[in-house]
């Protein structure tokens, strides 16, 4: 007899399928969809917002989120342009930078682990502050005007490959490793899952959470050294729209937002599903306002078909029973 | 009774006194009936969104599309005062309409929570992109100035009663109304038990879907009032100038004492909040403080408010248990 379940795709493969879709529909409808110019084009774009979405992506998988994750970027930008612009070396420069990243990224990881404030109200704190030192820096300004080398990282490509995407591989890689083939991978998706059960077999859940919120940190740094690069300036909305769009596609990736589940490769592939609908929709002549409408569209339904079909699947059981 | 020292809003309430003391004495001009009344206006907005966010958060929810439903009914409004002429009638019709526009977002995003099961933080945050990209779309993203708006409308936003700006009026009697509702309708009741454990509101024969429809609605509702009172604060119409505020509305809440988990909340204690960041706001204006050091002042009293919270529920929790081993 065939089972249906049988036939039920996992959600990393329906987003395959959402994708390849999308890409065909767009190369008939869109003009101009498949010339090298737009897809280049699109190569360039893809990596800051799914470089956040990573980071964003870990957060939610111990039940988080990190709605700092932003306006830290936008912090570390300018504290990297603030170093170059005073005619720091590059490599000091970065290390200054990662070095914010991590003292932002303990400040969550300590508010969330130690003191035990969800999650949630920390980084909306911490996003608030990280906000006001970027304005206090810049004093509303923007800083601009870095080195020629340093416009490479966001600019430059190898063998028709943007470096920017380079890195997103390099970092998705990274962070697969991490979550899939660590102990402390192993360790998120179990503090996820069960918070109180994974403490009492005996995980340090505290440094665990700690990790994860370096961790988006550092993604963080990533994309605010491609942007700021990319842009060649820093100021305090640098990337600050990214921040719905890293959820949304953590989300639509297959992210479970009350925690435990979450995959790398689903972020890949919602980060491209996104990229793809925007330029093609763009490339159509449909306004970006209506393109907002529809990613809001995409998310709920995605969130729907979730639900519907979860459900579906536990009445088939009880029938069976 | 009991004391006021142990009150859930004391601590809040101190806060605000001994910023208000300090701020007196820092400069005369904050504790005068004007600037006190100018506080009050320019955070009636906060204050009736923050109200309607207290019962949202109460039952354990979250309405990120807050700032995208005000910002709709304040374009709606902005299209409807130029169609409908400037009778006294007409305008009334107008300020009814674009309530019923906000509730039915709300309604919206009620269903969707209450039926789908949707966790509400990315439920309301796929209904606030698409809320303020139909906004834009409609507006154009174009301001509207005060030039544009009936002289009728004008002199509703100028209405004062007894010195008193109608708009702060419009403020309490929402904040009052909805304490009201919390303390002594059984919708209030019911916010309450299902906030405080939904199994056991559903148990007990309470209509939990409907509660969480009504929440989400009658925040809707508030963000329609919050619309007129935006746009009558302004005198004019910015479809843009919303982005990011419901955070400032999430943050008044929990500085009042709500948790996010849900289940405690208080109107008394969201006003508080408030008016903190009002007066903090106000405060290092008048202090001559660059107003570039006011994010970093929020984000640390959030920091620290909810901190000191969650370390008071700690040790209370503590508390319990030691008395259970006496015992």
């Amino acid at each position: 007899m065939l089972k249906l379940s049988n036939l039920k795709l996992s959600k990393e493969w329906i987003l395959v399928v959402v994708l390849a879709v999308l890409f065909i529909f767009m190369s008939i409808f869109a003009p101009g969809f498949t010339d090298s110019y737009n897809l280049t084009n699109m190569l360039f774009q893809i990596p800051e917002l799914g470089i956040l979405s990573l980071g964003m992506m870990a957060v939610i998988i111990t039940a988080g989120i990190d709605l700092s994750i932003t306006y830290l970027a936008a912090l570390i930008g300018v504290i990297i342009a603030t170093c170059l612009t005073s005619g720091m070396p590059i490599g000091l420069s970065i290390i200054i930078g990662v070095i914010t990243a991590l003292a932002g990224g303990l400040i969550n990881g300590f508010f969330v682990a130690y003191i035990g404030v969800s999650p949630i109200l920390v980084t909306l704190g911490t996003m608030t502050f990280f906000k006001g030192v970027v304005t206090l820096i810049t004093k509303g300004n923007s800083i601009s005007g870095f080195p020629e080398v340093y416009g490479a990282i966001g600019n430059n490509a190898i063998l028709g490959i943007p470096l920017p995407l380079i890195l997103f591989g390099a970092v998705a890689l990274i962070a697969w490793y991490l979550l899939n083939k660590t102990v402390w991978g192993r360790n998120v998706y179990m503090t996820g899952n069960n918070p109180i059960a994974t403490m009492f077999s005996g995980i340090n859940t505290k440094r665990v959470l700690i990790y994860v919120y370096l961790f988006s940190a550092l993604m963080a740094a990533v994309a605010a050294i491609i942007m700021t690069s990319r842009y060649n300036s820093a100021k305090v909305d640098l990337g600050s729209s990214y921040l719905m769009q890293s959820l949304a596609v953590a989300v639509l990736g297959g992210a479970n937002i009350s925690g435990g589940y979450g995959k790398v490769i689903g972020i890949v592939l919602a980060t491209a599903i996104f990229q793809v609908l925007s330029s093609g929709l763009n490339l159509i002549g449909i306004s970006s306002m209506i393109i907002n409408i529809l990613i809001g569209v995409v998310l709920l339904s995605v969130l729907m078909i979730n639900f519907f079909s979860s459900k579906w699947e536990s009445v088939g059981k009880q029938k069976t029973i | 009774m009991k004391k006021i020292t142990q009150q859930k809003e004391f601590g809040i309430g101190l806060v605000v006194i001994i910023l208000g003391v300090i701020l007196t004495v820092m400069s005369p001009a904050f504790f005068t009936t004007g600037n006190i009344l100018d506080i009050l206006k320019a955070n009636s907005v906060l204050g009736i969104l923050a109200v309607g966010m207290t019962l949202v958060i109460i039952t354990g929810g979250i309405d990120n599309s807050v700032a995208a439903m005000t910002a709709a009914v304040t374009v709606v409004i902005s299209k409807l005062v130029v169609v409908m002429g400037s009778g006294t009638l007409s305008l009334l019709t107008v300020f009814v309409i674009a309530i019923l526009v906000g509730a039915c977002f709300g309604l919206i995003n009620g269903i969707l929570i209450a039926v789908t099961k949707i966790p509400p933080i990315v439920t309301s945050l796929g209904t606030m992109t698409i809320i303020s990209g139909i906004t834009l779309y409609i507006s154009n993203g174009e301001y509207v100035n005060s030039s544009m708006l009936p002289a009728k409308f004008i002199a509703f936003a100028d209405y004062k009663i007894g010195g008193v700006s109608i708009l702060i009026f419009i403020f309490l009697i929402t904040a009052i109304f909805t304490w009201f509702l919390l303390k002594y309708l059984t919708v209030g009741r019911d916010i309450l038990s299902f906030g405080g454990n939904p199994t056991s509101a559903m148990r007990v024969g309470i209509n939990t879907t409907k509660v969480q429809i009504f929440v989400y609605t009658y925040m809707g509702l508030l963000a329609g009032i919050a619309g007129i009172v935006q746009t009558a604060y302004n005198k004019g119409v910015d479809p843009n100038g919303f982005s990011g505020f419901e955070l400032t509305v999430i943050a008044a809440v929990v500085l009042g004492g709500a948790n996010i988990m849900g289940g405690s909340g208080s109107i008394l204690g969201t006003l508080l909040g408030t008016l903190l960041l009002g007066i903090m706001q106000n405060g290092l204006i008048l202090a001559k403080i660059n107003t570039f050091w006011q994010e970093v002042f929020v984000g640390l009293i959030i920091l620290i408010a909810v901190s000191y919270e969650v370390l008071k529920r700690k040790r209370e929790e503590m508390k319990l248990s030691k008395v259970e081993i006496e015992v």
